[in-house]
């Protein structure tokens, strides 16, 4: 492993639950939270063991919210990591919550080498966050920019559009407020609400899942529809693209040189360890993930068992849809050689069915989705499907 | 072995529920055919689905003693369906107990079958039965009794087939009224094929009645319609399980196992006679099974025709009016266009063909059979609307004409009429019954008949009309083709043939449910209805806007992939017609035209 792998660590604590997130997720204070972080440690001791420890080309802390972590359980944590792997990253990108980052935090983190921040904004306007159940006010975003600027760290803004009540104006507005914050990067993603529980509700005491489904039901009423959502998609292009920002994922915007390392490994299929609840992972072509739910994820990691492997993953469909997530697209031809020529025909034979409708758009050997094909990316990807 | 002048052959007519499965228990038990201890409910009822549809489809006959007389029960079909069936069963007896529900009066095609065993010179004994319920009025059902039939109070017997006061005294009036069957003891064997069915160890086993000569175990069977020949496998009676015998004389009833592999080739209403000495002529009254109505069958999933072509294959030699051909539709691909006697037993086959052989199926809207008139001079018979001639080569088209008797309690005769107006049916007569119900009889196109009009009659009836129907004749009419195109592709399985008054109409409605029933695809689809070229109605299936899966949760491909696993499943239970997915429920969509039109 001479590239080095990608390293994710999972952090599932949260002051509250954000009633629309599908991440693994626990309450900050739960009685689990020592256990957890010593099953983490542990796991990632023998991760790096394993793998004959590895150098991390990129770590990423996400949650959950890290950033919520005490700066003695941050530097346990650094310490566990430079154990048990090579820490020489090009970048170093941590998931903050606004209003959760105080000085002695921030500052065990730089320690861990921090390179960037990723800062959970969702919406500047007072009717998102509260329609979207987040606990912060619309400055606590800027204050978190200004604070991330001070320590010279790189930021990512989120975004979420197509929140209930949302109006393409006041869509328009978060825009260009993130826009004037100067961040590195924008990520934008539209509302999702899953109907199907996940794996952390058993983590969550109380409420549960009944209530998460009512709020979600209601929420999908309420939320634009799907032409709106489009249309919301499209004001995210010119807005950002205006300001300089270069869309790159589906998802994803970034000046010059500040597209995020770490992701780009998942889209280019490259090989990350996950560490952590929920954690998932790509290693040597094979997918594999930890559970959800504290208290198994726990007590695997105190047996040593091993993640669950993803059985059904299907390398080839699964690198043509990552790639093709990306702007840079699908090389063919590279594809055919990794692959072999039966999954390439695959992939250009869905690649016709979906041309004449715009989706996609193939040059030579080289294939990218169009504008409308990134709104509509399912049509294309479950044609990739064996 | 009973001489001529001991034998009595009988059979029930009754209406689904009014008691004749209970009744004949009954008569098993009293006559100690069967012993208490080994009654099960409902002896005769064999099939699971029968069961469940409340109606016995496959006749048979039961052997029972009573007073040194050998009394053959022979079970007859209850639905209208099955009308020749029906004949054929009666032709076998030389009377039938007309059994009535005291609670109920008497059906439509209860009294359709009582007229028709009066037509064959049955002696026909009424029997009011279920007297142990409560709230009953015997003098109404008697004086139906009176008015329909012209009975005498004096020959009706009362009877309750669950406490079994009167079954006695029913038994006895068998022996006295019925006559014993006359035939020619010493002719050429003739016998009646009045049911038949297939059994897995014994092959195909035709129930009969001798009507002339005799048949020995060891005999060489041969049959007129089919002309086929076989040695036989084995003769009996049921009573009621099946009893292998030595021989069946002249008057009897019984079964025989005759060796042969396909119901079809011992079809009900043929003569069965002896290869070593045939008679010269067949019994008079065979006809072939007709079917009245058409559907076209199609596997879901195109690799399941051989399992469907094999399923059909297994049915069609236990059901010898199952006819079926290959039809490839190019929206719905290979699969089957089946005739059926009606529309039941339509339902009863698609039933067995999902239950019993675990096929999904798609099934089209049924149709009738058409006959057109080209101008060449031809007639060409159509039962798939997808293949009727380019309109200007028509100079015809005539379709099937019904006598559908409708039995109503007065209070609900209009709502029955205002019915019976959209379906293109004109009145013919109307009469009473008894004060309180009314029988209506009506013309009316079969097509109508098949969309939908019994349930509509039960519903604006609350569920007291019944209705019976027969073939009358084939009248020309002014109809038309419409077809639907989606995204300009026409859907060959979606045409129908209708009255061109109400073509535009019902091309409305059908495009703006199918509008309903398509899922958004990645284009525009736009859905036309059509007539001979001419769009008469259009929607628009807007083109998706968003289907994405944005987020990126920390490279968790695996739950991205399974929701797009879904999405695959659910397009697969869709058919691609040129490039666009149609859902199975578009095909089903004609035949809910009814609801809104």
């Amino acid at each position: 492993m001479t590239r080095g792998i990608g390293l994710y660590v999972h952090i599932p604590f949260c002051a509250s639950r954000c009633p629309y997130c599908d991440f693994a997720t626990a309450p900050a204070t739960t009685a689990l939270r020592s256990r957890y972080l010593d099953a983490l440690d542990r796991e990632i001791a023998r991760e790096g063991e394993i793998l004959g420890r590895p150098r991390a080309r990129t770590l990423f802390f996400g949650g959950g919210t890290p950033s919520l972590l005490e700066p003695a359980e941050i530097q346990m944590l650094g310490d566990a990591l430079r154990r048990a792997f090579v820490l020489r990253p090009r970048e170093v990108t941590l998931e903050a919550n606004p209003a959760t980052l105080d000085r002695a935090r921030l500052e065990a983190w730089l320690a861990l080498g921090l390179t960037r921040l990723s800062i959970g904004a969702q919406s500047f306007d007072p009717r998102g966050l509260r329609a979207l159940g987040r606990t912060h006010q619309p400055e606590d975003s800027a204050a978190a920019v200004t604070v991330a600027r001070d320590a010279a760290l790189d930021v990512n803004l989120d975004l979420i559009f197509g929140w209930p009540g949302q109006t393409i104006a006041a869509w328009q507005r978060d825009l260009e407020t993130a826009a004037a914050l100067k961040p590195e990067h924008v990520s934008c993603y539209p509302l999702e609400l899953r109907l199907d529980p996940d794996g952390s509700i058993p983590n969550w005491p109380g409420g549960g899942w009944p209530v998460l489904e009512r709020w979600r039901r209601a929420a999908a009423a309420a939320q634009p529809d799907d032409a709106g959502i489009a249309r919301m998609y499209r004001v995210a292009e010119r807005v950002l693209g205006r300001a300089g920002y270069r869309h790159y994922e589906i998802a994803n915007w970034a000046q010059h040189g500040k597209r995020s390392l770490h992701n780009l490994g998942y889209w280019r299929d490259r090989d990350w360890l996950g560490v952590g609840a929920g954690a998932h992972s790509h290693l040597a072509g094979a997918r594999s993930a930890n559970p959800a739910d504290l208290r198994s994820y726990i007590s695997r990691a105190e047996s040593g068992s091993e993640r669950v492997v993803d059985a059904e993953s299907d390398p080839p469909s699964e690198a043509a849809m990552l790639a093709l997530r990306l702007d840079s697209g699908l090389d063919l031809e590279r594809y055919a050689a990794r692959f072999g020529d039966t999954a390439a025909t695959r992939v250009r034979s869905a690649l016709r069915e979906v041309e004449p409708a715009h989706l996609v758009q193939v040059k030579g050997h080289h294939a990218r989705l169009t504008p409308r094909g990134r709104l509509l990316a399912s049509e294309v990807f479950v044609r990739l499907l064996p | 072995m009973a001489d001529l002048a001991h034998i009595r052959n009988f059979c029930v007519i009754a209406h689904v529920d009014h008691g004749k499965t209970t009744l004949s228990d009954r008569l098993l038990e009293t006559t100690g055919t069967v012993p208490l201890r080994e009654m099960r409910d409902q002896m005769l009822d064999s099939m699971e689905l029968e069961r469940e549809h409340g109606i016995t489809i496959k006749a048979r006959a039961v052997r029972m003693t009573w007073r040194e007389h050998e009394l053959n029960l022979i079970d007859t079909p209850g639905h209208v369906d099955f009308t020749y069936e029906v004949s054929r069963s009666l032709a076998a007896c030389e009377g039938a107990v007309l059994l009535v529900d005291a609670s109920q009066g008497i059906e439509a095609q209860t009294l359709a079958n009582a007229y028709l065993a009066v037509e064959q010179g049955l002696e026909v004994i009424p029997v009011i039965n279920k007297i142990d319920l409560p709230n009953i009025d015997l003098d109404v059902v008697r004086e139906e009794l009176r008015t329909t039939l012209g009975f005498r109070d004096q020959e009706i017997l009362l009877v309750s087939g669950k406490t079994g006061a009167g079954v006695n005294e029913l038994l006895d009036a068998i022996v006295e009224r019925v006559p014993p069957p006359v035939g020619d003891v010493a002719a050429p064997l003739r016998a009646l094929i009045f049911d038949s069915h297939y059994d897995a160890y014994k092959g195909v086993v035709a129930h009969v009645r001798v009507v002339d000569g005799s048949l020995g175990d060891h005999d060489r069977i041969r049959l007129f319609a089919t002309e086929k020949e076989s040695e036989l496998l084995e003769l009996g009676v049921f009573g009621p399980d099946p009893r292998p015998i030595a021989r069946l004389e002249t008057g009897e009833t019984g079964y025989v196992a005759t060796g042969l592999k396909a119901v079809a080739d011992c079809r009900v209403g043929d003569t069965l006679t002896l290869a070593s000495r045939p008679a010269t002529a067949p019994l008079p009254g065979y006809r072939p099974a007709k079917p009245m109505v058409f559907a076209g069958f199609y596997p879901s999933n195109a690799q399941d025709y051989p399992l469907l072509k094999d399923a059909m294959e297994k049915l069609r030699l236990n059901d010898a009016s199952l006819i079926y051909e290959p039809e490839t539709s190019q929206a719905l691909g290979f699969g089957f266009r089946a005739g059926f006697l009606g529309l039941l037993h339509l339902e009863i086959v698609q039933e067995r063909l999902e239950r019993e052989y675990d096929i999904d199926l798609i099934a089209t809207s049924p149709s009738v059979e058409y006959r057109v008139i080209t101008q060449k001079g031809a007639e060409v018979a159509i039962d798939n609307p997808a293949l009727l001639p380019d309109p200007g080569t028509i100079v015809e088209i005539r379709e099937p004409w019904m006598k559908v008797t409708v039995i109503v309690p007065t209070t609900f005769v209009g709502p029955v009429m205002e019915l019976a107006q959209t379906k293109r049916a004109s009145l013919a007569d109307m009469s009473y019954v008894d004060p309180t119900r009314a029988m209506l009889k009506y013309d009316m196109p079969l097509s109508e008949v098949i969309v939908d009009f019994y349930d509509q009659l039960k519903s604006s009836s609350r569920g007291y009309a019944s209705l019976d129907y027969e073939f009358a004749e084939y009248r020309p009419a002014d109809l038309v083709r419409l077809d639907i195109l989606v995204a300009g592709t026409l859907v060959d399985a979606l045409s129908i043939i209708t009255h061109r008054e109400r073509a535009q109409q019902t091309g409305r409605v059908l495009v703006n449910k199918l509008r309903g029933l398509i899922p958004k695809q990645m284009f525009d689809v736009r859905i036309q209805a059509a007539i001979g070229g001419k769009v008469v109605a259009s929607e628009t299936v807007k083109a998706k806007r968003k289907d994405v899966l944005a987020k990126c949760y920390g490279g968790d491909i695996t739950r991205k992939r399974k929701l797009l696993e879904k999405q695959k499943e659910g397009k697969k239970r869709m058919k691609m017609v040129g490039s666009v997915e149609i859902p199975q429920e578009a095909f089903l969509a004609v035949l809910r035209i009814g609801d809104d039109t």
